[in-house]
């Protein structure tokens, strides 16, 4: 937004002093033929009676222009518009003061709308992250009679519990990923480790399927919350076996340490991706073709691992080949913190 | 028998554990009221607790830190708060180690067997004997009167497995499902190799045709 207005455009608005200059114009004449006041003077007074309303009028577009330049100025400039009130110079015309007025109150009725529907929103993310921890247990017990009562049918009702678990955390971190607030911990951390758990929590569906497994050169140190980032590499590794090639399907992990970041690959052979669908998997929902035939796809995981690693500060890449494989690349910076910390 | 607590509000959950725990070898017992929770903890002489962090009446962090004071008693901390600072937390108020529900049944096995023996001192575990031969676990081979065969890493983890269930079939995914929870991620091919191998090492030192294999059901480990 710009000042546009020109002085003409400005005169408009105030047609009701013209009217007025009109008026006293007229008496100016009738009383000048009344008295018989020499024309000169009578032409003398109407021309200095005229340019001074022009001049008045001008010097207050003048200062008005001035203010609003100065106004517009910080609006384009400011990244959060609606902190135009605290940007504003003291002020100092009657029309100023109640501007600034009613800028601050606006900002402060839509704050508290604001603050409201945060706080519904945190209300319900607790209720959520609440939820899921009523549910584990429910999980667990029923887990713990399977073990307790090993059959076939226990073993099959297992892999739908495991289901059941895997969308519940979805939720979990879903909820998480959503919120405002860092409820994150970053903790020293080796790649290897949290590689391991992951591939642990898959063992069932890996070995079932008979999955090879291979971690390479995971040894690098990083810096991160370990659980969201399992969480991440659990989505990506469900997604690998989902997408698996029937025969000597495979999983790789490589590490690999740069000298400002270190970068996890994670490489499947599986049935990889329409190149013209590569880059929209991360967004929200996005299933594509090989989520639509027969293999069942929500179109979350992928878009929270963009959005967890997004809120971690990691990178994350996606490239494939269809028939061919699925590479993914996470990224850990390295900063300051991580060289001061002791080795 | 060592004996564990089971410091558990949820009645089924608590049975359960306990069973499975009984299953296993260990004595077990449960607390059924939590008005008193630390002074019962107390009361009772065990050698590792279990302990939800979601208890009625005084919170399962709250007890772990009182209790510290006064015991060294390792202590398991099984939670459904499955976050890094809880788990920070608890390590800091002196938990020995944390799962979180709902929990992977022989993980948690392993990691009450691995507390133990540390804080009981390496057990009897060192070697096993199984009549033709024996299992030294300490030195990953076995012995024959005078002979020895050096086993690698994974294959002590097989013949263990085989030894443990001996007379009885262990199917393949039983196996590798137990190499897996210890990081050993072997796929079928390398478990065929492995099982070749183990069997030409005991060939070598006289042990003939001792791990049949059935096919469809797994492997045995004859005992006679």
């Amino acid at each position: 937004m710009v000042w546009i207005v020109s002085f003409a455009r400005y005169m408009k608005d105030r047609w009701k002093t013209g009217v007025l200059l009109l008026f006293v114009l007229i008496t100016a004449g009738i009383l000048g033929l009344v008295y018989s006041v020499s024309w000169n003077i009578s032409v003398y007074t109407a021309a200095g009676i005229t340019a001074a309303f022009f001049l008045g009028n001008f010097l207050e577009y003048q200062s008005k222009k001035s203010y609003y330049e100065d106004v517009f100025g910080k609006f384009n400039r400011l990244e959060e518009k609606y902190l135009i009130a605290e940007m504003l110079e003291p002020a100092d015309t009657m029309e100023e003061v109640l501007l600034a007025e009613i800028l601050q109150e606006a900002n402060k009725a839509m704050l508290e709308k604001v603050n409201a529907y945060k706080y519904i929103q945190e209300e319900y993310k607790d209720y959520i992250e609440l939820w899921i921890h009523e549910i584990k247990l429910p999980i667990a017990t029923s887990k713990m009679i399977i073990e307790n009562n090993k059959s076939d049918v226990t073993k099959r009702i297992e892999e739908e519990l495991n289901e059941i678990e895997g969308y519940t955390e979805q939720a979990l971190y879903y909820a998480r990923s959503s919120h405002a607030n860092k409820d994150y911990c970053v903790r020293r951390c080796r790649v290897k480790d949290v590689v391991g758990e992951a591939v642990k929590r898959n063992k069932q569906a890996l070995i079932n399927q008979r999955i090879k497994i291979q971690i390479e050169q995971a040894d690098q140190i990083i810096y991160t919350d370990s659980k969201w980032l399992g969480f991440i590499l659990n989505q990506i590794i469900q997604n690998s076996i989902k997408y698996r090639r029937e025969t000597e399907a495979e999983i790789c992990f490589i590490g690999e340490e740069k000298k400002d970041k270190v970068i996890l690959l994670i490489r499947d052979n599986g049935i990889g991706i329409k190149p013209g669908e590569v880059s929209r998997v991360f967004d929200k929902g996005f299933t594509g073709s090989n989520g639509r035939i027969g293999k069942k796809s929500t179109g979350i995981g992928l878009y929270l691992c963009k959005k967890l690693c997004d809120k971690l500060g990691l990178g994350i890449e996606l490239s494939a080949q269809e028939n061919v494989g699925t590479e993914i690349r996470i990224t850990f910076p390295k900063n300051s913190f991580t060289d001061l910390s002791e080795e | 028998m060592d004996k564990i607590l089971i410091v558990e509000d949820d009645e089924k959950l608590r049975q359960e554990l306990a069973l499975f725990l009984i299953r296993n070898g260990y004595d077990c017992t449960g607390l059924e009221r939590f008005d008193n929770t630390l002074e019962d903890i107390l009361a009772l002489d065990v050698d590792l607790i279990l302990l939800d962090m979601n208890l009625p009446n005084m919170d399962g962090g709250y007890v772990l830190k009182e209790y510290r004071k006064l015991s060294d008693i390792p202590v398991i901390v099984i939670t459904s708060r499955d976050n890094e600072m809880d788990e920070l937390l608890s390590m800091h108020y002196g938990a020995d180690h944390y799962v979180t529900k709902p929990f992977n049944t022989q993980i948690l096995l392993a990691k009450i067997v691995a507390i133990l023996k540390r804080t009981k001192g390496p057990a009897s575990q060192e070697k096993i004997s199984c009549g033709q031969f024996v299992l030294n676990l300490s030195k990953s081979r076995i012995e024959k009167e005078d002979r020895i065969a050096e086993l690698t890493g994974n294959e002590l983890k097989i013949i263990k497995i085989l030894v443990k269930n001996k007379g009885n079939i262990v199917n393949r995914e039983d196996i590798m499902n137990d190499l897996w929870d210890s990081e050993a991620f072997i796929d079928d091919n390398t478990l065929t190799v492995n099982i070749t191998r183990i069997r030409r090492k005991l060939e070598e030192i006289g042990l003939q045709d001792i791990i049949e294999t059935r096919r469809g059901q797994g492997y045995i480990l004859l005992d006679n």
